[in-house]
């Protein structure tokens, strides 16, 4: 079985979570067949600027293809285009615009798809939202599988992802919301898909005085790891965690990891470590009493299934249907939408260690049976097994004509958002 | 504490969130958006400023309503010296200027003309001024009203706050009620002693004061001799019950629990830096021995027999202490001791039991301060009662005062030290003490 993995950056240094996920799964896929990555030279997810060299290269022995991008982006033409297709009537031709804009537009990398269609088994296409999966997808619909990591933004209503998410022959979704507000956009009810998430490489033996002792930490804290971005809803974190920090009775401080694009608040309770390696990652998780996850828009929290690996219990936001699902669905995790719930959540776990034991145990137990890798690569496999066996054409999905690109009859992206089905997908142990 | 109970061994975190959201509405009261008190505010206004109804955008509304000031055209005229002769008709104006030194011949107009373009500038004044006073006043409303629909803004807020913090003091207050509970039974729980500890404790406590007198006397003498009249100080008759259980020594209950147990509230490191004085002192007594003094005065002996002052309130919790619990632990240390303590004091039970019978009240203080003035013999004995952080019992107190012979020194220490007995059972510190 030869497998192809389309992603729009990968590498060691690369980090994003859809392209983390790419790396594990092709990582993993390796031990049960051949698989190649076929990637762009870029590392930078802003500019699409090539910084890798184009051709062929192992990384952590799986082969990687990389192809030049075209051009890189250009941050004024791609607000306005969003603008455009985010907020008024446009046409598909606005939206097939918006695509290019946003990059990393790489025709040789579909060309190549398309010239060696046949060479693969299987093409995994990760993130839909650029323009390797949706060229891609058109350029080898038999064998694409689609690994969508859809999160809840405007990107979902925009008109030309809808015939994608149905000319595929499988999707694997990574959470029941994200199945569900995908079948609800593009009513592709009958195109195979399962939930399956990714796994992680959490080490055995995190220790959490190595992390304290490392950076001077005492006291009991709650741990953020990630960009340290608004989009990640961490504005709100500082202004609810300075409203618990007013609260007498408060004891945890906030230690945060990752890079900012934000100011950090000056509090003696509030440190920020700047990026740690993955060892002091998870000797960090280990040593704090609870991760925070104050993101709006997941499709599927890595950090936060790292912290339930370490029996850890995890804060989501609970406007972030997926991270509301995942904590009701493992009972490991509480939700907050307003500072009282983020003030009660957050001392509910501080204070009762039963109650934070229990979540953390629950968490382990919930990884265990659905991200686990073995769990994680038997559906996988699975999915092979089934689509060889089944001989359902993909839905064709032509290319827009002359007129139909230029008409304008398409709806606001964010409209069709406001009427797609929110809330979690409360089903237990999915 | 937590704010919600979960009574399954498996969470739902479901049926948490209900509880915690059910809890920040107890605790917390609505919480209230920026939005809403504004809402709130406007509400407020409408009650207090027009009943019939003022829109939520009352200030905008107001600003409508209420234009810029602009002054009325008020009829002024303006009074030149050429006013009176002025006419559109050129000729007739000519005319007019050619008659004006005739016309001066008859009347002066020119006080006239100054009057009234003095007139004219007075009136452009003032309605230039009023004008002015207006449009300052219109502001101040203005801004007034602003002020006041901030205040009532800001009145609400903090309404809203008060309730906060009220309901944050009551959360804090229970919390701190809690914290003082839990406090407590974690010092009991490390304070709490078996009965059969705690019970010669109490004893040795209730007897403390002359314990201390006849101790200090009896360390000078080598090796103590169980005979049962060398016994007399019947404070010796507790020491037994570490051994015994409590209800058998001398039939009673136990009253001094609390005593025995130390001082309560008391750690274990306090009773052990008092142990450690009192070894302290102890070996004083010992060095007393060395020298072959017979009842050569310790600091606690001295300390007892020359004064009848009453002791410090921290002597008396230091004697209670030495006499009391952590003495029995001392007792329990050591076993080779106990042996001989119980072999001794069964007799000085007897006897104990005997002179109860015979005298089962004690003497009031009056009374004994009176045999302190009337017999010198009794003074160690009343000055002991009257300490009062070392109260005696008729047990402890009685048979001090009966068993020594009348013609023997008057301290207990100088009359028992001849006759350095078994371990006095009022005086835990003779078992610790007693050379085995």
């Amino acid at each position: 079985m030869k497998i192809a993995v389309v992603v729009q950056r990968y590498g060691h240094a690369v980090n994003g979570g859809a392209e983390l996920h790419a790396r594990y799964i092709a990582e993993r896929l390796a031990r049960h067949g051949e698989v190649e990555v076929l990637t762009t030279c870029t590392t930078d997810y802003v500019t699409w600027r090539n910084e890798l060299e184009a051709g062929v290269e192992r990384v952590n022995g799986v082969q990687v293809r990389r192809f030049k991008v075209k051009h890189e982006r250009d941050p004024l033409v791609f607000a306005k285009r969003s603008d455009r297709v985010f907020e008024q009537r446009h046409s598909l031709g606005d939206e097939l615009d918006w695509l290019d804009a946003e990059g990393p537009t790489s025709p040789a990398l579909v060309d190549y798809v398309e010239k060696h269609a046949s060479d693969y088994d299987y093409y995994l296409f990760f993130s839909y939202r650029y323009y390797h999966a949706y060229y891609g997808v058109k350029a080898a619909a038999a064998r694409a599988i689609l690994v969508p990591t859809a999160e809840r933004d405007e990107t979902i209503g925009l008109s030309i992802f809808q015939p994608l998410f149905r000319s595929v022959r499988a999707i694997m979704y990574n959470s029941p919301e994200e199945q569900a507000m995908i079948r609800a956009v593009s009513g592709n009810d009958n195109v195979p898909g399962v939930v399956v998430g990714v796994g992680s490489d959490v080490p055995n033996n995190p220790q959490a005085h190595r992390f304290r002792q490392k950076y001077n930490i005492r006291g009991p804290f709650a741990v953020y790891v990630g960009r340290i971005d608004q989009n990640k809803g961490c504005k709100e974190l500082f202004e609810f965690f300075h409203g618990y920090l007013k609260d007498p009775s408060s004891r945890l401080s906030l230690v945060l990891i990752g890079n900012t694009l934000l100011p950090i608040p000056e509090h003696k309770r509030i440190r920020h470590l700047g990026f740690l390696d993955d060892t002091d990652k998870f000797d960090a998780m280990v040593a704090a009493e609870v991760l925070i996850m104050p993101s709006y828009y997941e499709s599927l929290s890595m950090v936060a299934l790292e912290a339930w690996a370490l029996g850890r219990p995890v804060l989501a936001n609970g406007k972030c249907d997926v991270l509301k699902g995942q904590c009701l669905r493992s009972n490991a995790g509480l939700f907050y939408e307003t500072l009282g719930e983020f003030i009660g959540t957050l001392e509910a776990i501080e204070q009762n260690r039963w109650l934070a034991g229990s979540l953390g145990r629950n968490g382990k137990q919930f990884f265990r049976d659905n991200y686990d890798w073995p769990v994680i690569e038997r559906k996988y496999l699975e999915m092979f097994e089934r689509l060889k066996k089944e001989s359902r054409v993909p839905e064709a999905n032509p290319a827009p004509g002359w007129l139909d690109r230029r008409r304008q009859d398409l709806p606001a992206a964010q409209d069709v958002l406001a009427k797609l089905p929110t809330g979690p997908a409360v089903r237990r142990n999915g | 504490m937590p704010d919600f109970n979960v009574r399954s061994d498996s969470v739902n975190v479901e049926q948490i969130m209900a509880q915690i959201r059910e809890r920040i509405r107890e605790k917390r009261g609505v919480d209230y958006t920026e939005q809403q008190i504004r809402e709130l505010a406007d509400v407020k206004l409408e009650r207090f400023l027009d009943p019939r109804g003022v829109r939520s955008d009352l200030l905008d509304q107001f600003r409508k309503a209420q234009p810029a000031y602009e002054p009325p055209e008020l009829p002024n005229f303006a009074f030149e010296d050429a006013t009176l002769f002025e006419s559109h008709r050129a000729p007739i104006r000519w005319i007019r200027k050619l008659l004006m030194p005739l016309l001066k011949l008859f009347f002066n107009p020119n006080p006239l003309i100054q009057a009234l373009h003095i007139q004219s500038r007075l009136n452009t004044m003032n309605a230039e001024r009023e004008a002015r006073r207006e449009s300052a006043r219109r502001a101040m409303d203005q801004l007034y009203y602003e002020l006041v629909h901030n205040l009532v803004v800001e009145t609400t807020r903090t309404g809203i706050e008060v309730k906060n913090l009220k309901m944050r003091i009551e959360s804090i207050a229970s919390r701190l009620e809690f914290n003082e509970r839990r406090a407590r039974a974690l010092e009991s729980a490390v304070v709490y002693r078996t009965e059969s500890d705690d019970a010669p404790a109490q004893r040795q406590a209730s007897s403390s004061t002359p314990s201390r007198q006849q101790t200090s006397s009896h360390q000078p003498q080598a090796r103590p001799t169980p005979s049962v009249t060398s016994v007399a100080p019947v404070p010796i008759a507790p020491m037994p019950t570490a051994v015994t259980p409590p209800t058998t020594t001398q039939g009673q209950p136990a009253p001094g629990q609390q005593q025995g147990s130390g001082v309560p509230g008391e750690g274990p490191g306090q009773r052990s830096r008092r142990r450690r004085r009192r070894r302290g002192r102890r070996g004083g007594g010992a060095a007393s021995v060395v020298m072959g003094v017979s009842g050569s005065p310790t600091p606690d002996s001295s300390n007892a027999q020359g004064s009848t002052e009453p002791m410090e309130p921290a002597d008396a919790l230091d004697a209670i202490d030495e006499d009391g619990a952590s003495e029995a632990e001392d007792i329990d240390e050591t076993p080779v001791e106990r042996e001989v303590l119980a072999d001794a004091v069964a007799p000085a039970e007897e006897i104990a039991r005997g002179q109860q019978e015979r005298e089962p009240a004690e003497p009031p203080l009056e009374d004994a301060r009176a045999e302190q003035a009337a017999a010198p013999i009794a003074e160690a004995t009343s000055a002991a009662d009257t300490q009062p952080a070392a109260p005696t019992t008729p047990a402890t107190h009685e048979p001090s005062a009966t068993v020594a012979p009348p013609d023997t020194p008057a301290t207990p220490a100088s009359s028992a030290a001849p006759v350095e007995p078994a371990p006095s059972p009022a005086a835990p510190d003779h078992a610790d003490h007693d050379p085995q």
